[in-house]
């Protein structure tokens, strides 16, 4: 409703440029928005993950079950049920309704990413670290694993010709070093897209787990791939410091217009800082898809850039810290970022100022001087009387006070039944203090944001200040 | 009688923006608009596509010719609408409201002469609307022009006026609070007292309902805001203390999560409700804050104070968008948001009730003919008339209570007052809307220390003696829509709307009077 009152010109402002706030509980290293963007969910080290509403700063709900950092979070489309992977092993599917478990799915290794299918809450794909890819079933309280192919989608030979059996070995050598390091759905959730730490990006259909297209990208380590909101806008962080943007043939045309063999992925651009090669921790879209933002390794910054013309048009500052994740709001301007030292949460938004006027009515704000005409009657007396009658006849109009107008772009518009979490009243009391003081400044630098040791720098905080041992108490205390 | 407007149209959300409905109607339209006009009017009729809102919305505030500059509005009114009349013989398809004006004041009873567009009607509902409409539709009643509210219960037990009372969002229970400092639960099928919540040092101003129906937000006179469970009875451990003075008014965001509160310190707090804090201290007034009230969405809060400014704020930057004030500034007691968001109703105790577009920053309405010098009186919208005939706007009234011990209604489109109920024995402080098993009901309470429920019985016992809704200035409009019963399947969820807006009621404790 307040769309009709705001400055049209901060509504125009289409990136964030103040570091406005400083969330803070426990040292958080991942984050995600709900899709309707008024919750923010952080995991922690220590694998409680935290859920913020962005509206009081507050925290919303605790969730407690994993022992180990948090390595990834994924919000179902109405909000209701949230995803956490973390480096127990373990999955957890959360009902945020009441904070309960709705399943907990074990692995045979570290979890690197976990993202639920877009549209069923019940099914999930996680990467797994050295390990097979694995698309998750839990529809039963018995999960279904059905493991993904890493390797890439070779040409067929054609049928009747021998295939030579050295070349052949040649291969399937090869396609074992092939491991998948992150895993997504697309928009309609009926492919997966995968990374391969040689570079090569696969296409995975749901229902078969079949690789329908296959692509060399890079020659890095895919380390993270991320799809815009429009869902046709890839953007994928390699370990050869590069971030690519790729733009993708609509995958739900697929056997309608568009053969599996036509399939092209289009390199848009590629981001990269050629003077310091900057490698980058973290990569996000914003909300519309027309700027990427990305935190850069061993400096406190977040480059934004556009993407039309793919230029770096901002970068954001105010943390003295090194950046892990870094994510944008799903309808606003407002860029959030997890510091790598203290694990707190920077937001960056736009500040606008107050418009005086705004507070004083008979008053408007000019550009320049403006010679003021005196109206005609502007200084008639009337009967106060006669005044107030003919105002009175002039309320003539059929005002709706009930209709509501229908908000362009509403996410409710794809027919979500909007879930509202419920406001917990004693969420200060559940547990207290156990926010992690900053470590001393500068003595700490990490490769990865999600890198294991991480999590045991953190976690020995809380042990050794008890005056216990480290590694007995650590995972018993959890 | 001939009826000229009684085709449906489907009534589009977007319909028309209080800017586009409001262009001065005074303004000189040109010849081709009015030509124009008539031929969108026409494609309607045809039945070709009823979809054009903009052209439809616009067209009552379009004049014909620029020379009725001239003329006085009144007139100038009254003499389009017969023209326009003759020209359009047949039924048009427009909401145009206006166009009946001129028989306006013989339609009552029509009942007969609007079927004739019933196959219209329902063959139009069918349509555009996915379930076809109710059956209930022959004869189609013209717009009700009074409300036939019946005193269902008395609920006694406060020992000192009552200042506040509200129904629970899913209007089961009702809460009252007042100048004995306790906080009264009352089962609204029943009318018995469940539970008496006592804790606060003074008396209690205002009390809302979070949206979750858990709890009840109190503030009182000893300068804190409490919060009382509903569920297990039990008041809640923390004390919203911050304010350096009474507690005037709280609101709930329609989420729960940040309560606002206004103050005789003249400050408006926005509360972590989670963390009982002041996340945020808007520098609103520079008198006690008396209203406060957060649109339906959330992303507006209006507060009003006795320096007679009504302001409207961002919720999310905290920034003021917009100050609304009568020229003479008499103190403004009560804001309370639109159903739908787009206006404030203010209460000012010059004994009038201002309906606001605070877009436009304009008066639209002035409800008056109830008494207000002294209190901090407070109401609410609510919609009326039957549920299976779609009016267009829909019928919609405001609601207050008075000093003379009557509870008021008027039509928000003629101003008119829709009834009148007696009962009460001293000043009216809050009345409050809702609806139970589809039962429309008003709860209202007074400093005769009662709170009385109020339900609305069948209209068809309703005698149409038109002589108490006289004093209203009839405006050329007052009738305007009694005739344009229009068919909509999402009708029956109007009075959803309403009652889903938490609207908080508040007024003074007894003892604290606003002279």
């Amino acid at each position: 409703m307040n769309l009709s009152l705001v400055d049209p010109f901060v509504l125009a402002q289409e990136y964030p440029d103040t570091l406005t706030e400083k969330l803070s509980s426990g040292h958080a290293t991942c984050l995600s928005f709900n899709h309707k963007g008024d919750y923010l969910a952080s995991g922690r080290v220590d694998g409680t993950v935290v859920i913020f509403d962005i509206e009081t700063n507050g925290v919303a709900r605790k969730l407690q079950g994993h022992t180990r950092q948090i390595q990834s979070l994924s919000w179902s489309r109405d909000g209701r049920y949230l995803l956490t992977s973390s480096q127990d092993w373990k999955c957890i599917l959360w009902d945020l309704k009441d904070g309960s478990r709705i399943r907990t799915v074990r692995f045979e290794a570290p979890v690197y990413i976990a993202e639920l299918h877009p549209f069923n809450h019940l099914l999930f794909v996680a990467s797994l670290f050295e390990d097979q890819p694995v698309l998750v079933d839990v529809s039963s309280t018995k999960p279904i694993k059905r493991i993904l192919p890493s390797a890439p989608l070779r040409p067929q030979a054609p049928s009747g010709e021998e295939v030579d059996p050295a070349v052949a070995a040649k291969q399937a050598a090869q396609d074992a070093k092939h491991s998948t390091c992150v895993t997504i759905f697309t928009a309609f959730g009926n492919h997966i897209i995968a990374g391969t730490s040689k570079g090569w990006i696969n296409i995975i259909e749901t229902q078969t787990c079949t690789t329908i297209h296959s692509m060399r990208l890079c020659n890095g380590v895919v380390i993270l791939l991320r799809l815009a909101s429009n869902g046709r806008d890839l953007l994928v962080n390699s370990s050869d410091r590069v971030i690519r943007t790729v733009l993708m043939p609509d995958l739900s045309q697929l056997g309608i217009d568009l053969e599996p063999s036509a399939i092209k992925l289009h390199v848009e651009h590629k981001f990269q800082d050629v003077v310091n090669r900057l490698s980058w921790n973290h990569v996000t879209f914003s909300s519309t898809g027309e700027f990427v933002t990305a935190t850069t390794f061993m400096n406190p910054d977040i480059y934004v850039w556009e993407r039309s013309h793919g230029s770096l048009v901002k970068i954001l500052e105010g943390p003295r810290e090194e950046l892990g994740v870094v994510e944008w709001h799903p309808s606003r301007p407002m860029v959030v970022a997890c510091g790598l030292e203290t694990g707190c949460i920077y937001t960056w938004s736009i500040v606008s100022p107050q418009k005086w006027s705004a507070l004083a009515p008979d008053f408007g704000e000019v550009e320049e001087n403006v010679e003021y005409m005196e109206a005609e009657d502007e200084f008639d007396v009337h009967p106060a009387e006669q005044v107030h009658q003919r105002r009175l006849d002039q309320e003539d109009e059929e005002p709706d006070a009930v209709t509501l107008d229908m908000v362009k772009g509403d996410g409710d518009a794809d027919g979500v039944e909007p879930f509202a979490m419920p406001v917990l009243m004693d969420i200060e009391d559940s547990d207290s203090g156990e926010d992690v003081v900053a470590v001393g400044p500068g003595t700490m630098r990490r490769k990865t944001p999600g890198a294991g040791r991480e999590g045991v720098n953190g976690d020995a905080e809380k042990p050794a200040a008890n005056g216990s041992s480290r590694g007995t108490t650590r995972s018993r205390r959890r | 009688m001939d009826r000229v407007n009684p085709q449906p149209r489907r009534r589009d959300p977007r319909t028309q923006s209080p800017a586009e409905s409001s262009s001065d109607e005074l303004a000189a339209g040109s010849d081709h608009d009015e030509a124009e006009r008539r031929r969108a009017s026409w494609t309607l009729q045809k039945g070709i596509t009823p979809l054009r809102p903009q052209k439809t919305g616009r067209l009552y505030s379009d004049s014909e010719s620029p020379d009725e500059l001239a003329v006085d509005a009144d007139e100038y009114w009254r003499s389009s609408r017969k023209r326009n009349h003759r020209r359009s013989p047949s039924p048009i398809a427009r909401p145009s409201i206006h166009d009946d004006l001129s028989q306006g004041g013989s339609d009552d009873l029509a009942g007969d002469d609007v079927t004739g567009s019933d196959e219209n009607r329902a063959s139009d509902a069918d349509n555009w609307t996915d379930r076809s409409a109710t059956p209930l539709a022959p004869p189609p009643p013209p717009k009700p022009e009074h409300l036939n509210y019946k005193e269902k219960f008395v609920m006694h037990g406060h020992l000192r006026g009552v200042s506040t009372v509200q129904f629970s969002p899913d209007c089961s229970m009702i809460a009252s609070a007042g100048a004995d400092a306790t906080v009264r639960v009352w089962d609204t099928a029943s009318g018995r007292l469940i539970h008496v919540f006592e804790g606060h040092l003074s008396g209690i101003s205002t009390l809302a309902w979070a949206p979750s129906g858990d709890w009840i937000a109190t503030g009182s006179d000893d300068k804190t805001i409490r919060f009382w469970n509903v569920n297990t009875l039990k008041a809640h451990t923390k004390v919203f203390d911050g304010h350096h003075n009474y507690v005037y008014q709280v609101a709930f965001a329609p989420k729960g999560n940040i309560l606002v509160s206004g103050s005789y310190d003249e400050a408006v707090f926005m509360w972590d409700v989670r963390r009982a804090q002041v996340m945020r201290s808007l520098p609103a007034h520079s008198d006690p804050v008396a209203g406060i009230d957060v649109v339906f969405d959330g992303t507006l809060i209006a507060s009003c104070a006795l320096d007679g400014l009504i302001r409207i704020w961002d919720t999310h930057s905290g920034q003021c968008l917009r100050t609304l004030v009568m020229e003479d500034n008499p103190p403004a007691t009560c804001v309370k948001f639109s159903p739908n968001g787009k206006y404030v109703l203010a209460w000012t105790l010059d004994g009038c009730i201002r309906m606001w577009s605070y877009v436009e920053s304009r008066v639209l309405k002035t409800f008056q003919g109830h008494v207000n010098n002294k209190y901090s009186l407070s109401g609410c919208f609510g919609t009326y008339g039957p549920r299976d005939v779609i009016y267009n706007p829909p019928l919609c009234f405001a609601v207050s209570g008075s000093e003379d011990g009557s509870i008021i209604f008027w039509d928000i489109v003629s101003k008119q007052i829709l009834q009148r109920l007696k009962g009460h024995s001293d000043a009216v402080l809050c009345v409050h809307t809702g609806t139970l098993r589809g039962k429309r009901m008003v709860v209202s309470c007074g400093a005769d220390k009662t709170v009385r429920l109020w339900e609305e019985v069948n209209e068809n016992d309703t005698g149409h003696d038109d002589d108490e809704f006289g004093d209203a200035t009839p405006t050329p409009e007052s009738h305007s829509q009694k005739s344009t019963p229009v068919h909509d399947a999402d009708g029956d969820d109007a009075m959803t709307d309403v009652s889903a807006v938490p609207s908080t009621a508040a007024t003074p404790a007894e003892d604290v009077t606003m002279t």
